[in-house]
């Protein structure tokens, strides 16, 4: 009973992510897609944390969720015009795309299916924040330190490209 | 029925497949950013799908999925700030009229 559980949420996690996903890349208001792309990040959020990786989960909701998806809205709301959601959204590619994803799809899940059939976890996942935080600044605080350039360069450039022309030079 | 890790791959494939066709197909500039998250979304998945079934002992997959994410960060704030600038400039958001280099 303890090993049904777990397969259960799983399963209704993944109906659920499957549907908001095919809703953000067809719904025909990109709105509406944007408020079903945070729900699959929240989704993606709860898988996280039934594998085990509390602290991404955590910092999945902060920066996904509370972040990334909030200058979205916003671009979204500032970028519009009345008519859009009157248009077509989809380009005349749509049945070569639609080929070509269900191909890599496909090959993917078989591949998947083919190597990794059976494996599964036998220790109780434990918080995982502590490790993190020694691994971030011990093994890996070359990236660390780079990525905090790579933050900086980006706040750069989003206020360069924010400037209007005139302030520029 | 207990889960296992292909379980997740699977899931992120379709995760994945769905966000290329997304990429692919949208005529929006902001509906291919969303669609390149999902598939952002694939990858993080199965990097902690695969820290968790085959080194439980080690947090290495979790560490590169915070970077993963810390540079979907950045990269959004950049082309989302790229999509207003473009906006302000040829008042449209779809490719089809990106097709000149010169603002």
């Amino acid at each position: 009973m303890e090993r049904t559980i777990p397969t259960l949420i799983f399963g209704l996690l993944a109906m659920l992510l499957i549907g908001l996903s095919l809703v953000v890349v067809t719904s025909r208001s990109v709105f509406r897609g944007a408020v079903a792309l945070t729900g699959a990040l929240g989704v993606v959020a709860g898988l996280f944390a039934l594998l085990g990786a509390d602290f991404v989960a955590a910092g999945q909701l902060l920066i996904y969720v509370g972040g990334i998806m909030i200058i979205m809205l916003f671009v979204i709301m500032l970028s519009q015009r009345p008519q859009d959601h009157l248009d077509r959204q989809t380009n005349d590619q749509w049945v070569w795309g639609a080929f070509f994803s269900l191909a890599i799809a496909c090959a993917l899940i078989m591949q998947f299916r083919a190597v990794y059939r059976g494996i599964f976890v036998t220790t109780v996942a434990t918080p995982t924040s502590a490790s993190i935080g020694r691994l971030l600044l011990g093994d890996m605080v070359v990236p660390f330190e780079a990525v905090s350039l790579v933050l900086l360069a980006s706040l750069v450039g989003a206020v360069y490209f924010g400037l209007d022309k005139e302030d520029r030079s | 029925m207990t889960l296992s890790l292909h379980h997740f791959l699977m899931l992120s494939a379709i995760i994945f497949g769905i966000g290329i066709y997304g990429a692919l197909t949208r005529r929006n500039i902001l509906g291919i950013l969303m669609s390149i998250e999902l598939m952002f979304n694939a990858a993080n998945i199965n990097l902690a799908a695969f820290n968790h079934f085959l080194y439980p002992d080690r947090v290495w997959g979790q560490g590169v999925v915070i970077f993963v994410m810390t540079l979907a960060a950045a990269e959004a704030v950049v082309g989302l700030s790229l999509v207003l600038a473009i906006y302000r400039n040829i008042k449209s958001v779809y490719t089809e009229k990106l097709n000149l280099l010169h603002g």
